[in-house]
């Protein structure tokens, strides 16, 4: 660094955080190019810092705030005894991980997780796909359809769950027409503990279905037509051209639709909550999400809650990790 | 590598964010310009008690009571315990609540205590106290449950007196079962799966708490489990109405508005549900339907009540003092608890109340009964609504309901059901 000696006088550059070397000295450094590029560097990476503290530090810091420190603290809390309405706290190890790892009902609501993440994952994504290629044409009642079938992810889980409900219960819309056709026995769609996870899963495909359509259908806009059309020339069938061209350069597309449904579908309550609460009967359609917030708030066991949380968080992270890297390992550029 | 690590612990922070940050923004804002204290009144609204009702008690008692502004808060469903605890846990406990069950808030501290002498004017001030401390003000009995029958599906099914014994009502269940009725309702669908103890809870009331008053206090001291052969007798007993068909796993499925309504548009002969129900039939439906007590082995008149259902206030409301007094008054005010009688059915426990007129009929008559238990000495505990020291911890009702659920649907056994609920007690009490 640079030291002001009598006589000297310091350079004031614009930004009022850098110093700039004594007149003698960058009269020195003047004499050189290569002096000239270090001086240059170095002010514009003072600048990037500049930019970065300005844009960057205020949102990492509420991020860091409100998401951050509550995670941590929240998995903090998750090696505690923590309860709302016991005064007294312990540190407890992993003895609520180990419980809720032999414990059935969690290990039923994983279950239940797993496999409603699993039907939503691929039943949106076949039949996002497959409207996607009926609706990439051009005209009115394409453009009508696409909104049609984008208005259910536009609206909210509860009201779509309360739709459902008054068309599924054992006496609703669904069962009084199965009833009137002449089905003297129709299955409880709701109250069915066999059931009524896969009447669960359905009502989430259905809602997510447009936003599959959509990803799907832009990616479909970004295939050129050339290809298609050369292979045509060459003389490949529309089946064979899906196989070589559509599906392989849609694969950015089944990466981006299946990691957020993933993330959906694992963090599902609102559904459970409205159509179901949990049941019918003992946990038949209780989520990870739905035990933590039963456990938290009803049980009013923080600490189990949040291992249970933690526990989500792995799990969701390691499946994400997992899938992005099968994904996008067959991912092709045109 | 880094970016997908990224990505995908970004998508684990979803999931921890849903405990981490779920907030519910229900807290008071304190006192304001003119000096006015603004306190959080957490309510709950069925088809009893709707807006128009609850808003009325509070312009009332705003008019006595100056120098308070209140923001109402209303629970998403009926479980306003469940709703009180998720809001506690965001550290936004309502400054006062009304039916909210004191069990954990009142150890932790969360609520205010009254004193005796503040409830002078209370019946029974100390019912469902914490060893005589008062953090809910006793303010209303409800008999829980009584059986409310229909008498066309009575008379269409030969039955031509009322059950009064265990025997008989199976006797009228049978008949009512092969006229193509379903005999016994319990409903208990969607987000109401609460809604579905109810006959249960009338044969826990005959058989545990009729011969057994202590039987919550000895589970609370671990003298005894949910084995106890009156228990099992009192499931045994709900499980062989399900084995006969007299309870059906179709009505379970609706929710309670749903049931409720069902009933009343002919849908089942006996409803078992609170002495709220009095009041939900309209004049033409009233004069169809009667009600009887829970039946017991031998006849004897055995009622299950509840006394409290009153309101709470939060230790930590901005003017706790404030608030009492608002509670205090806001429990007194004649036209309040008229509308609770006119509009829930309450039987109110206050000393200088005066039962409004225009009652109806089975709420004339769900009284009578309840008048009968008290002078017969035969009021018992309503398992599942003790409240004070003991009572069941927070969280287990949800795994009865459950439990009771899997029995309705075949899906458990008695041994599977005592097991459940033993070892959930267990989990939740350690």
């Amino acid at each position: 660094m640079a030291r002001r000696r009598a006589g000297e006088e310091w350079t004031v550059s614009i930004s009022s955080t850098t110093r700039v070397a004594p007149t003698r000295e960058r009269d020195e450094h003047r004499a050189t190019p290569r002096s000239n590029g270090v001086i240059r560097r170095g002010l514009r990476r003072w600048q990037e810092a500049g930019t970065f503290a300005v844009f960057v530090l205020p949102s990492l810091a509420v991020f860091t705030a409100i998401v951050f420190v509550p995670i941590v603290w929240t998995l903090a809390i998750g090696f505690t005894d923590e309860r709302a309405t016991r005064p007294e706290t312990s540190f407890i190890g992993f003895d609520n991980f180990v419980f809720l790892l032999t414990n059935p009902s969690f290990l039923q609501a994983l279950g239940n997780t797993l496999l409603i993440t699993a039907i939503v994952v691929i039943f949106t994504n076949a039949l996002g796909l497959a409207i996607a290629l009926m609706l990439h044409k051009s005209g009115w009642l394409y453009n009508l359809l696409r909104s049609v079938f984008f208005t259910p992810v536009i609206l909210s889980a509860v009201i779509v769950s309360v739709i459902w409900r008054s068309i599924l219960v054992d006496d609703g819309l669904l069962n009084t027409t199965l009833r009137s056709i002449g089905v003297t026995d129709p299955p409880g769609w709701l109250s069915d503990p066999a059931i009524a996870i896969y009447s669960l899963s359905s009502i989430m495909v259905w809602q997510m279905l447009g936003f599959a359509v959509v990803v799907y259908l832009a990616g479909l806009a970004g295939i050129p037509t050339e290809l298609e059309e050369a292979a045509s020339i060459d003389g490949a069938g529309p089946l064979a051209r899906f196989r070589a061209i559509t599906w392989p350069l849609l694969a950015p597309s089944l990466t981006i639709t299946t990691v957020m449904l993933m993330i959906s579908s694992f963090k599902v309550y609102d559904q459970v909550a409205v159509l179901t609460n949990g049941g019918p009967g003992s946990g038949s359609t209780a989520t990870i999400a739905f035990e933590v917030i039963q456990t938290a708030f009803v049980e009013q066991r923080t600490g189990m809650a949040s291992a249970m949380a933690g526990i989500m968080l792995i799990i969701v992270a390691a499946a994400n990790l997992i899938v992005l890297r099968v994904l996008q390992r067959r991912e092709v550029t045109h | 590598m880094f970016k997908k690590t990224i990505a995908a612990v970004g998508a684990g922070v979803a999931a921890v964010a849903l405990l981490a940050g779920c907030t519910a923004g229900a807290g008071s804002e304190g006192t304001d310009a003119s000096g006015d204290v603004t306190l959080t009144f957490l309510t709950f609204e069925t088809p009893n008690l709707d807006a128009a009702y609850w808003d009325e008690t509070i312009e009332r008692t705003n008019a006595i009571v100056p120098g308070v502004k209140i923001e109402r808060l209303v629970a998403p469903n009926n479980d306003r315990d469940a709703y009180a605890r998720q809001l506690d846990s965001t550290g936004e406990l309502p400054d006062i609540m009304v039916a909210v069950n004191p069990t954990g808030l009142a150890e932790a501290g969360k609520l205010a205590e009254f004193s005796e002498d503040e409830l002078e004017n209370w019946i029974d001030p100390t019912s469902n106290s914490f060893d005589g401390t008062i953090y809910q003000l006793p303010t209303n009995t409800q008999t829980i449950p009584n059986m409310y029958y229909s008498k066309a599906a009575f008379e269409k099914a030969g039955v031509a007196e009322v059950p009064q014994t265990w025997d008989e009502l199976l006797a009228a269940s049978e008949k009512v079962k092969a006229a193509g009725i379903t005999p016994i309702v319990v409903n208990g669908g969607g987000a109401d799966t609460w809604a579905n103890i109810y006959a249960l809870d009338g044969l826990i009331g005959t058989e545990v708490y009729a011969k057994n008053p202590d039987f919550l206090a000895q589970l609370a001291s671990g003298d005894t489990d949910f084995s106890d052969p009156d228990f099992v007798t009192a499931v045994t007993k709900f499980k062989e109405l399900i084995d006969k068909g007299y309870v059906s796993p179709t009505t379970l499925s609706k929710t309670y508005a749903e049931g409720q309504e069902a009933f009343l548009a002919g849908d089942g002969a006996m409803y078992p549900m609170g002495s709220w129900f009095s009041v939900a039939p309209d004049e033409a439906a009233q004069e169809d339907l009667g009600v009887f007590a829970w039946p017991s082995d031998d006849g004897s008149l055995i009622m299950p009540t509840y006394t409290g259902g009153g309101l709470s206030v939060s230790s930590s409301a901005p003017d706790v003092d404030k608030a009492k007094e608002w509670a205090l008054a806001w429990s007194q005010v004649q036209e309040n608890n008229a509308g609770g009688v006119l509009n829930d059915g309450l039987f109110v426990a206050l000393k200088d109340f005066t039962v409004p007129e225009g009652t109806t009929k089975l709420y004339d008559e769900s009284l009578a009964l309840y008048n009968d238990a008290v002078e017969n000495g035969t009021v018992v505990t309503v398992f599942g609504n003790e409240g004070g020291i003991p009572s069941l911890p927070s969280g287990f009702n949800a795994e009865v309901n459950a439990a009771i659920t899997d029995l309705v649907n075949g899906q458990t056994d008695v041994d599977g059901f005592i097991d459940q609920l033993n070892q959930k007690y267990t989990e939740l009490t350690q």
